[in-house]
């Protein structure tokens, strides 16, 4: 079953190999690795999930491989999925559907929409009605921030989603299943930590492009072969010897949804910043310490979902505390500015933006922001942009 | 102060320049410029041979100085490098070292040209860039010199010496490119021609610095700061309607990316000094946050 404790990966510790490794998963656009996966072991789904907050340990444990689906950033021309939405709508369904209409998701056999904005919950109704053979499912996480009502309310979407995957997988919804998951998932963010950590402490040795490459290919990868590929890189990577250069240390903010390309990434970078922490690829996070397996485990899921501490705009924030967070966040990683990129025509992210600039500005944290499209070609205003940023607050210390 | 001594690269389209200065934190002292035209080789070969060049000029090693930066496509210098400014913040800072009463840089690079605005520190307050055409670049007027069979240090004196100046397109390098193959075919001097491109680039360039809101003098930085036929068109176009703005030029403008590179690895220096002493003696960072 999918859920063994071993990776099945076999990994080289050469980073040059690694990173082959890392992009050719990026670039797996038909998804070929997954149907790999799934023609290994008979009964096993893969499901789709749109950004932010797919349940991954639930799918992981009814024996679904969950695949974020984040667009196609600028490796296809989108033609008909251009079709079905407004000039004024962001790219990233347009793309989707794209990949859809000309069958490279075709491996999969669901697709999860958690709710992020109209558009989202938009595009679920488009799938029912043009891929009808996919299982779809809108899950639409508590906007509530009263702990005991969230909690049931999800608790019940959660039972829901995992009892009908697991009439279609053949298997019984065991809670020993979802403690299973849960340890693999832990096992996943334990990595992601020591990742994140050796990012803080030498980015230019892990650079922004490749970090961001890495955790695209997790988007695709049992969790656990996942973790055995981040520790190998993290491992790689810190021993590559580049020399620190004097370049501001940035945060990046409001890509939690339509990614941007690598392109923009490293424009950023060589235009004088370190991208030291980010938001691209934002995910339903699992804690890194797995729940007791005597406990219930679907509650440690709910739990962990409803107190993640990574504030994002597609969160409802009750407290008002977006701004605050993203202060203490740029201060514990050291940050000397932040990016605000925001893709064009995204609602939440931009609408977010006047209350983080509001709290950065009071902090005296310099900023700038910068809108992008997953298709973007051309990034010299960008490296303008962020080059004349990072000599401002490196040089007069403030943007 | 401490004597600091810092190199600059300005890694360019068609050349590497480098420049090292002494800076003491109160004045500066040019050591030596070098410059290399990369003609089709790996630049970071041409590179660390024009570094090499620079230093042994002053008789220094790599390690004896304080700040390497970098300017321009400082890719190219990575593994030297200190650290990277923008082109706009460097040939800000060199355009005022050369000519401290400017108070707007015009680089005229290969590729494309920029109109700075600065105040007395060298800070950018604004800036106005050309769009990815070439029409009115260096490269444009190098093609145009090659068709013409002119060397580049004939262009400037051969169009000093027009009378009656055959306009050609201002729009696009390529339509004008067919004028010039047009005018040739013509009889149209030489001299005419290489008048008529720099009446054309000139244009480009004033409305440049208009949009900026250029304020005089204006120092003219990058590889055409030494076509004298362009800077008497551009002063006659900056000129016209009663205008006043006093143009003027270095015979180290090439070189002016490269030594505010360097001027500013200098400043920078002192500046993470100054922190590192305070972090040592304040209290210790925030530790790192969970992903």
């Amino acid at each position: 079953m999918t859920t063994s404790a071993a990776p099945a990966l076999a990994l080289s510790d050469d980073l040059d190999e690694l990173v082959a490794e890392i992009e050719a998963r990026f670039d797996d656009l038909t998804l070929s690795r997954v149907r790999a996966w799934k023609d290994a072991a008979p009964g096993r789904l893969a499901v789709g999930c749109l950004p932010v907050l797919a349940p991954r340990e639930v799918l992981w444990a009814a024996g679904a491989l969950p695949v974020f689906i984040r667009g196609a950033g600028d490796r296809i021309d989108t033609i008909r999925g251009d079709a079905f939405y407004q000039s004024y709508i962001c790219h990233l369904p347009r793309s989707t559907l794209e990949l859809g209409l000309l069958g490279h998701l075709d491996v999969l056999d669901g697709m999860i929409f958690p709710n992020t904005c109209d558009v989202i919950r938009n595009l679920s109704g488009v799938w029912q009605t043009t891929f009808p053979q996919h299982f779809v499912r809108f899950v639409d996480p508590p906007q509530t921030g009263e702990r005991a009502t969230a909690a049931a309310f999800l608790r019940a979407d959660l039972d829901l989603l995992y009892r009908d995957l697991c009439a279609r997988t053949g298997r019984a919804p065991e809670p020993a299943a979802l403690a299973e998951a849960s340890e693999a998932y832990a096992e996943a963010a334990r990595a992601m930590a020591a990742l994140a950590a050796a990012r803080l402490a030498e980015p230019w040795n892990l650079p922004a492009d490749e970090v961001y490459q890495l955790r695209r290919a997790g988007d695709a990868m049992p969790p656990r072969d996942f973790a055995a590929l981040v520790t190998a890189y993290v491992t790689a990577a810190r021993g590559r010897g580049r020399r620190a250069e004097d370049r501001i240390r940035v945060c990046l903010v409001g890509a939690f949804c339509e990614q941007p390309p690598v392109a923009l990434l490293r424009a950023a970078e060589r235009a004088g910043c370190y991208v030291v922490d980010d938001d691209l690829t934002l995910s339903h996070e699992s804690s890194p310490t797995a729940p007791r397996r005597d406990g219930e485990p679907m509650a440690s899921i709910v739990h962990a979902a409803l107190t993640t501490p990574r504030a994002c705009a597609v969160r409802y924030d009750e407290h008002g505390a977006a701004g605050a967070t993203l202060v203490e966040r740029v201060r514990a990683c050291r940050a000397d500015g932040v990016l605000l990129a925001a893709p064009s025509f995204c609602d939440p992210a931009l609408l977010d933006q006047p209350r983080l600039t509001g709290a950065l500005d009071a902090a005296g944290i310099p900023h700038t922001s910068f809108k992008y499209s997953e298709s973007s070609g051309q990034f010299q205003s960008i490296r303008e942009q962020a080059g004349t940023f990072a000599d401002s607050v490196k040089l007069w210390g403030t943007a | 102060m401490q004597r600091l001594t810092c190199a600059g690269i300005d890694v360019g389209s068609s050349s590497i320049k480098v420049a090292i200065v002494d800076d003491d934190g109160a004045s500066a002292q040019l050591r030596t410029t070098v410059v290399e035209r990369i003609r089709r080789r790996d630049p970071r070969v041409v590179m660390r041979a024009t570094v090499d060049s620079a230093l042994a000029d002053v008789q220094l090693d790599l390690g004896d100085l304080a700040y390497v930066a970098s300017t321009g496509d400082g890719d190219v210098a990575e593994g030297v490098r200190t650290g990277h400014f923008y082109g706009m913040t460097c040939h800000a800072r060199g355009g005022l070292f050369l000519e401290p009463r400017a108070r707007a840089v015009l680089d005229v690079g290969a590729l494309w040209a920029r109109a700075i605005v600065v105040d007395d520190r060298s800070k950018v307050i604004n800036s106005r860039m050309t769009s990815q055409c070439a029409a009115g670049t260096g490269q444009f007027i190098e093609n145009i010199a090659r068709y013409l069979g002119v060397r580049l240090d004939e262009v400037g004196p051969l169009s000093l010496t027009a009378t009656r100046p055959e306009p050609v397109s201002g729009i696009c390098a390529v339509l004008a490119e067919t004028d010039v193959i047009n005018m040739v075919s013509r009889g149209i001097s030489t001299a005419e021609i290489l008048r008529g491109i720099h009446e054309s680039v000139a244009i480009r360039l004033a409305k440049l610095l208009r949009s900026a809101k250029a304020t005089s003098p204006v120092l003219v930085t990058g590889g055409l700061a030494s076509d004298a036929g362009l800077l008497r068109c551009l002063t006659e176009r900056l000129n016209e309607g009663g205008r006043e703005t006093e143009l003027v030029t270095h015979r180290l403008s090439i070189h002016a990316g490269a030594i505010g590179a360097a001027l500013w690895g200098a400043f920078r220096r002192r500046k993470l000094d100054a922190q590192r002493a305070a972090e040592l003696s304040g209290p210790r960072p925030p530790v790192a946050p969970s992903p």
